[in-house]
């Protein structure tokens, strides 16, 4: 009966909207906010598309006719829309879009009021999004959020950062965070997704917002939700292009020039010949002069011996001079971003469209990102019972990926911090002066050009030049992802619905790599095209049913529901070698020498019920229970049981705070769970998929014999690794919630874990993969809004959030162990640093020292340290430092003047150490030859009673750069991660091109880093060791917006 | 109403069609790279392809291109004598006689892989001796493992013990015939020579002469391996008979002097009794040292150099005098660069030798030379070699102790870079190696007889997770 009335009442609002038409009317009144009226509000008759402003009193006037929609927009503050009725006096309110507890939160399985949560869930809009140019959204997420620790991927656009929720909570199964997107497991790649379609990422951070995901949200879960269109919205064009360049965001290590090379290389000489071969000075010194070309193997000056016996340079003349950092680095790297979006509702369906085409070149010449993506949203109300959509979404990227990190040859950062720049990098004759191929070209010199005694053997790198590889090779991933996601939700009663969602994806992964036929490592089987293609396919399908009821004070909520998800990888892969010059494909090959192909499956079965009841919208409960199985896991071991509580306090809705003039939201709110994590990897963070079985592994086969071998120890009865987590938090808003903030204090126990305990290699093998040990992750969160400003001119708020977390190993198999440099230990963090001290230089004779633990005649350590020249005697000790920061943060400053607005964000950390592994190699000292060094070099040791941090320089074997607290360097920075500055032209001004919105803006990312380390970028690792990454890029974009 | 049961109706046949049977859903999954215990030992052909999966293992890409199977734990014993020069790259502390440390990759690579393979080779036996094959095949499909254990373990106690008659009470690796998760007590060298000459005995016993391929083991093979069992623990009569059978008693058949220059990368050579194969689809790459390391005239490490008092033992008509300068530009011949060998072609393809026929003869001969009465027998032997090697071959006059001491001089010069023959000779015969000529690391790295140099430490993660071995292991190495 009630239903009938609803019916009938639309169809009388729909029939009065006919008969009002064309009935136009001028419509005025004066928009504000809480703190007066507001001037520049955009003010668009949705019908006529005409678009106006508030004037500096917030007064407007416009045409309209009854039933026109008037959409009232600011930035900082709620859109409203009102449909005009029979008034012509319209005064209106808007709201700040500052984070109140009334804003809708996305959570597992749904959304919430924020007042309702109990768990911890940190949410970033598109407001944040769009002030970023986040090539992989993932990054978006540093400085913005608390408890999310990211360190971007280097210079390499299109790749994902390691993305850490609350520490590292599993030492051998994945630490990586749960992706949700659009309400599914995203099994594509990250990097598919493009940052301006998402309308929300939610951090779902501790067990009660996370159990749902419990069989997975043992390391945190990352919603996103995509954009979708509004019910009863006129059709909104946007399109938004911005072009820019990048470059590094910091600048590299300093390194020695050609001449002083060239001079302290024959210090190095002499050196030796003078105090390791007992020569005398000057006899050093005529032999070193003698054997500098020799040992270098090349020769770039017009002068036989370019050093002469007192170390002085003959000449400065060189023939070449390579700067092979300005080779290999693009300091101009272009990036443009083109999107289209459409988007409207009618009554009962709604649509979003957008499109974004995005291509950005790397830090390293040659390398590049291109990726469109397109995504589709329909959502339609088929009657009063039966609602039922449909997301779908096409993604396809290709990026070429030159080695450019790692200890690869190839690698271009490891090759400029290598070879120094007396190396050519086109092959020259015995005379120094170039070679040139049969079309007069330039040829790229690999340093091995036999018979040729100079100029043709290069003592590092011999047979590679990386410059060259970046031409002469190709290294390239293409990615394909189709997603669709569909949905039906039925109400079965007025407060029971049911909802079935879909998820399908589909994911194809292409890599490719060629190695050249003439040049290289591959040279001597006439070039080599590897490659795999991998085709991953994920369906997951949920089926809730939701009930909510309010009975007076008392509302319930109940969720029951059923997933289950299948995921199936379709390895396939071949290798072939011997090519013709410029032939790059496999149909090429002479010799077909690999083919591989496998097939894995992984899947999840679950059932799970929430129920939440909340008195008076005060008191709020919610207690949440899942049964996972994992194929991962034997069928005796393979179900996990988790569960979640919580329950928060609205504080400030009870009588003695609830008109306080200081106060005006408070909330407290505490949650306890256990979650789960079965994602079990070897060592290299591939999944492994059977874990529990004992198998004999193929794919060892002898010449034309199959072969297999006894695959590792395996424990059938591995299971679950269960994290207990808890939450106390504080959400509270001052001044009218001028200020408002958030803190929270968590303890994560991560136990079972999925550990590969150490077994003695005695027994064949030396781990095997079973639960033991456990993890500790503990720490406080803290978030700070305030709008600052805010007056109708002038508009200025700041955000900050600070997250500090800790690190404890709690259990482990055995008392200790190392694990590179550090010790792993209980009661000790993964991340504490354990080597040998550095103790200086000996005035005397310019030697290394280190610090080696005084024993007393049993044999223990004493407490004090005496020192060392031998390297071998050094002890290691834990040194104080850690890789893991005290703090990591992020401050945000929104201004607003008139039309003008400037976002800026800084995003920082303290307190971590990152062992120099680059620099350390810089500093080696000439001890193995042809190797580039530092500028540091430069304050060596150089004459008895030189009082210097740096040895002398010797070109034979020293430890004087082994791995000790010498290349230990604090690693604090502050970066200014993304600046956006806008203008917006008015409405009045743009009416004229039917526009209704006119943006111009610059953007830049990483503008500007202060570190207290230099030379590399100081995003490295959580383990705070280097490998030669490219560096992240600094982004200066100009772009423009418009909407009509 | 009618609404409400359509609406359940549909609900209901969603939920239906989706959950399904759970356990039947998680069950499906099942591994398609690997296969199960039971379709290896319920037949020969199982077996052999177990036994073929294990002949691969000999060489793999596990930790490092100086840590690559076998060819490794060979290689670096070459480097640690006085005839081979390393450049200052892969295997650059071994050359040093440095690599010893509990934490170090040697002391862990040779540790972990010689066990690896023999729980490889205990799993083949116990699997084999479990299974309903037929007894002849039981017999000598175990006999098999019996040979891979032994051999195994004949590396581990050269790599980890001092020799057989310095020390039979010291400390040696732990002993295991069965499968196990737990660690074992160390045991003591004259432990593991029994257990290895106990296997090698059933293996010559069991195996016949027929065999999959060059680079499997028959009897021949295992009695070569003992036959070098026996050299250590000086059972001359044993080492004698045993390397006579090897390469099947008459020397001029089992000699080729011209494809000493062939490059060593070829199996099928008459001269190889065991190699370990390659093939384009089963290349260990560049990880293949010596000939990655040694070959300069290919893309490569071109990291072996060879001492200048080591070629200058060769006779200029020696076919293994195969030794050229590396650039005309270097012309102080105390650069340790100024002399390579041309003795090993690097091909992706290319195999290596683990027992050849010389090194039998050889081995035939020193054991002849110390038994009473057979000295001329040895000389003989010696000069058959030596005149297939160099046509201008002399026969010398040396009796007693400086036969054999040409005798392992030809062995170094036949077998160099090849097995490690100078450690071998001087660890099992409790000799120094002092370092001349032009060494890049000349006395810093010499061995005194008997040196605890000659042997590793125990690996520490071996330490930390056995609870029978403790810090005291390696107290007194």
């Amino acid at each position: 009966m009630r239903l009938k009335f609803k019916w009938i009442l639309t169809l009388l609002a729909a029939l009065s909207l006919q008969f009002s038409f064309a009935q136009e009317k001028a419509i005025s009144g004066v928009v504000s906010d809480n703190s007066g009226p507001l001037p520049g509000v955009n003010i668009i008759n949705k019908s006529s598309k005409v678009g106006i402003q508030t004037d500096f009193d917030g007064k407007y006037a416009i045409k309209a006719k009854t039933g026109d929609v008037l959409v009232f927009s600011f930035i900082g503050m709620e859109d409203k829309s009102i449909t005009v009725g029979a008034a012509t006096k319209m005064n209106v309110v808007l709201k700040s879009s500052a984070k109140s507890l009334d804003e809708v939160v996305i959570v597992a399985y749904g959304k919430q009021k924020a007042k309702s949560i109990v768990g911890s869930v940190a949410t970033l809009g598109s407001d944040v999004l769009l002030k970023q140019q986040a090539t992989s959204v993932m990054t978006a997420l540093q400085g913005s959020v608390t408890g999310v620790n990211i360190i971007a991927a280097g210079g390499m656009p299109g790749e994902n950062p390691t993305i850490r929720i609350r520490g590292t909570g599993s030492i051998n199964a994945s630490s990586d965070p749960l992706i949700i997107l659009d309400g599914a497991p995203f099994n594509g790649s990250l990097n598919s997704i493009s940052s301006d379609q998402i309308e929300t990422m939610s951090v779902l951070k501790d067990a009660s917002s996370t159990a749902l995901y419990g069989s997975r949200g043992a390391n945190g879960v990352i919603l996103i939700t995509t954009k979708r269109g509004k019910f009863n919205s006129a059709p909104v064009v946007s399109l938004t292009s911005s072009v820019g360049f990048s470059g590094n965001a910091v600048p590299l290590h300093k390194l020695v020039g050609s001449d002083r090379y060239m001079q302290l290389n024959w210090e190095a000489l002499r050196n030796t010949n003078q105090y390791v071969n007992a020569q005398t000075a000057a006899t050093a010194g005529v032999n070193a002069s003698n054997n500098l070309v020799s040992n270098l193997g090349y020769n770039p000056y017009t002068a036989v011996k370019p050093v002469d016996a007192n170390g002085n340079l003959v000449t400065t003349e060189k023939k070449w001079n390579t700067d092979w950092a300005d080779l290999m680095l693009n300091n101009s790297a272009v990036r443009k971003e083109h999107t289209l979006s459409v988007s409207a509702g009618s009554e009962d369906t709604k649509y979003y469209f957008t499109t974004n085409y995005l291509s950005q070149e790397g830090n390293v010449v040659t390398s590049k990102f291109d990726r469109v993506t397109t995504r589709l949203s329909v959502d339609t109300k088929v009657n009063d019972w039966l609602k039922t959509g449909v997301t779908m979404f096409y993604s396809t990227s290709d990026q070429n990926f030159p080695s450019q990190s790692g200890s690869s040859y190839q690698s271009a950062i490891q090759w400029i911090y290598t070879v120094p720049s007396i190396y050519p990098a086109y092959r020259v004759d015995g005379n120094g002066d170039l070679v040139l191929d049969g079309k007069g070209q330039k040829i790229f010199d690999y340093g091995a050009t036999t018979g040729q005694a100079l100029n043709g053997n290069r003592p590092t790198f011999n047979n590679e030049n990386a410059y060259g590889s970046l031409y002469n090779y190709k290294i390239g991933y293409k990615r394909d992802n189709y997603t669709a996601n569909g949905y039906l939700e039925l109400t079965l009663a007025p407060d029971l619905t049911f909802k079935t969602t879909l998820a399908y994806d589909k994911y194809l992964y292409d890599s490719y790599t060629y190695a050249s036929n003439e040049v290289g490592y591959a040279s001597n089987v006439n070039g080599r095209v590897s490659q795999n293609r991998n085709v991953t396919t994920g369906i997951n399908l949920t089926n809730a049913l939701n009930y909510r009821k309010t009975f007076g004070n008392h509302s319930f909520g109940l969720d029951l529901i059923q997933e289950a998800y299948k995921f199936k990888l379709d390895a396939l892969g071949a290798q072939g070698e011997g090519f013709l010059p410029r032939v790059n494909v496999l149909n090429g090959s002479t010799t077909p020498s690999s083919v591989s192909g496998y097939t894995a499956e992984d899947r999840i079965s679950s059932y799970l019920g929430r129920l939440s009841y909340n008195f008076k919208e005060k008191y709020f409960v919610e207690g949440s229970y899942r049964r996972d199985g994992s194929s991962r896991f034997s069928p005796d071991v393979r179900w996990g049981s988790f569960y979640a509580v919580g329950g928060s306090w609205l504080i400030s809705e009870e009588n003695f705070l609830k008109d306080n003039s200081i106060v005006s939201d408070l909330k407290v709110r505490g949650s306890y769970g256990e979650l789960g994590n079965n994602q079990t990897q070897d060592a290299d963070g591939n999944a492994l998929y059977f874990p529990y079985k004992q198998l004999f592994e193929t794919g060892y086969n002898e010449l034309d014999n199959t072969g297999v071998v006894l695959g590792g120890a395996v424990d059938p009865n591995l299971t679950w690794e269960k994290t207990a987590s808890t939450d106390i938090g504080l959400d509270f808003g001052l001044f009218n919630n001028r200020i408002t903030g958030t803190v929270d204090y968590y303890n994560k126990k991560s136990v079972d874990l999925i550990y590969n305990k150490p077994v003695p290699g005695s027994t064949g093998n030396t781990g095997i993969t079973t639960n033991v040990g456990a993890l500790r992750n503990y720490g406080w969160e803290v978030t700070l809004n305030s709008n600052n400003i805010r007056t109708p001119q002038f508009t200025w708020n700041t955000g900050v959030n600070l997250s500090f977390d800790k690190n404890e190993i709690a259990q482990l198999t055995q008392a200790s162990f190392i694990n590179g440099n550090k010790r792993w230990e209980v009661g000790r963090s993964l991340y504490e640093f354990y080597m040998q001290e550095w103790a200086g230089v000996d005035p005397t004779d310019g030697y290394a020292m280190w610090y080696k633990d005084e024993l007393d005649g049993s044999g223990n350590k004493t407490g004090a340290k005496v020192t060392t020249k031998k390297y071998s005697e050094a002890s290691r000790n834990y040194v104080g430092q850690s890789s893991l920061p005290n703090v990591v943060g992020g401050l945000t400053n929104f201004f607003r003047y008139k039309n003008i607005d400037m976002n800026i964000l800084f995003n920082f950390s303290y307190g971590a150490s990152v062992y120099d592994s680059t620099y350390a190699s810089l500093m080696e000292g000439f001890k193995s030859s042809g190797r580039a060094v530092h500028q540091d070099i430069e304050n060596r040791w150089q004459n008895p009673g030189d009082i210097t941090d740096v040895p002398l320089l010797l070109n034979s074997n020293n430890d004087f750069n082994s791995q000790s607290t010498r290349f230990l360097f604090k690693n604090d920075y502050i970066r200014l991660k993304a600046l956006n500055f806008g203008y917006n032209f008015s409405a009045s001004a743009i009416e004229k091109f039917h526009l209704s919105k006119l943006r111009l803006y610059f953007q830049g990312d990483n503008l500007w880093t202060y570190q207290s380390h230099k030379g590399i970028d100081p995003e490295q690792s959580f383990a705070g060791a280097t490998n030669s990454r490219s560096y992240n890029q600094r982004v200066m974009s100009f772009g423009i917006n418009l909407e009509f | 109403m009618k609404n409400i049961i359509t609406k359940i109706f549909i609900a209901a046949m969603a939920l239906f069609m989706t959950v399904g049977c759970s356990e039947d859903f998680l069950d499906a999954p099942v591994p398609t790279d690997a296969v199960a215990p039971d379709v290896i030992f319920t037949s020969r052909e199982g077996v052999e392809a177990f036994i073929s999966g294990i002949m691969r293992r000999f060489r793999g890409q596990y930790t490092s291109t100086d840590s690559a199977g076998l060819n490794s734990i060979f290689y670096a014993r070459s480097l640690k004598g006085n005839d081979i020069i390393q450049s200052n790259t892969w295997f650059n502390f071994d050359y040093a006689n440095d690599n010893r440390e509990p934490t170090y990759r040697r002391t862990s690579f040779s540790w972990n892989y010689c066990f690896y393979m023999i729980n490889q080779a205990n799993a083949l036996i116990n699997g084999v001796e479990a299974s309903d094959l037929a007894a002849s095949d039981k017999k000598e499909l175990s006999a098999y493992g019996y040979a891979l254990r032994g051999f195994f373990y004949h590396q581990l106690v050269l790599e980890f013990c001092p020799t057989y008659s310095a020390d039979k009470t010291f400390p040696a690796p732990p002993i295991y015939t069965e499968l196990s998760l737990t660690g074992g007590p160390m045991s003591t060298v004259d432990d593991v020579y029994k257990l290895i000459v106990s296997d090698l005995t059933k293996a010559v016993d069991g195996l016949t002469a027929s065999r999959l391929g060059k680079s499997y083991i028959n009897k021949n093979v295992a009695q070569g391996i003992l036959a070098q069992v026996y050299q250590v623990m000086g059972n001359w009569q044993g080492a004698a008979d045993n390397a006579n059978a090897a390469y099947g008693g008459n020397p001029t058949a089992v000699l080729a002097p011209a494809s000493y220059r062939s490059g060593f990368a070829d199996i099928s050579n008459v001269e190889w009794i065991w190699g370990s194969a390659q093939r384009t689809d089963q290349s260990n790459y560049y990880w293949n040292a010596p000939a990655s390391m040694a070959d300069h005239f290919t893309t490569s490490y071109s990291a072996t150099y060879i001492n200048n008092d080591f070629v200058n033992k060769f006779s200029a008509t020696d076919v293994r005098a195969y030794f050229v300068r590396k650039s005309t530009s270097i012309t102080s011949t105390s650069d340790y660069r100024y002399w390579v060998t041309r003795k090993f072609t690097f091909t992706f393809d290319g195999d290596n030798a683990i027992i050849r026929t010389p090194e039998m003869i050889l081995i035939e001969a020193e054991a002849k030379a110390r038994i009473t009465g057979k000295e001329t027998e040895a000389h003989d032997l010696l000069y058959v070699l030596q005149k297939n090697r160099d046509v201008n071959a002399v026969k010398s006059t040396n009796t007693g102790t400086a036969l054999i001491d040409e005798i392992l001089l030809e062995r170094r010069k036949e077998l160099y870079a090849e097995v490690g023959v100078e450690w071998f000779d001087a660890k099992r015969l409790r000799k120094g190696i002092t370092r001349t000529g032009n060494h890049r690391i000349g006395t810093a790295a010499n061995l005194t007889a008997d040196d605890k140099k000659f042997y590793l430490k125990i690996p520490q993660a071996e330490i930390d997770a056995n609870p029978f071995i403790d810090e005291s292991v390696n107290a007194n190495r």
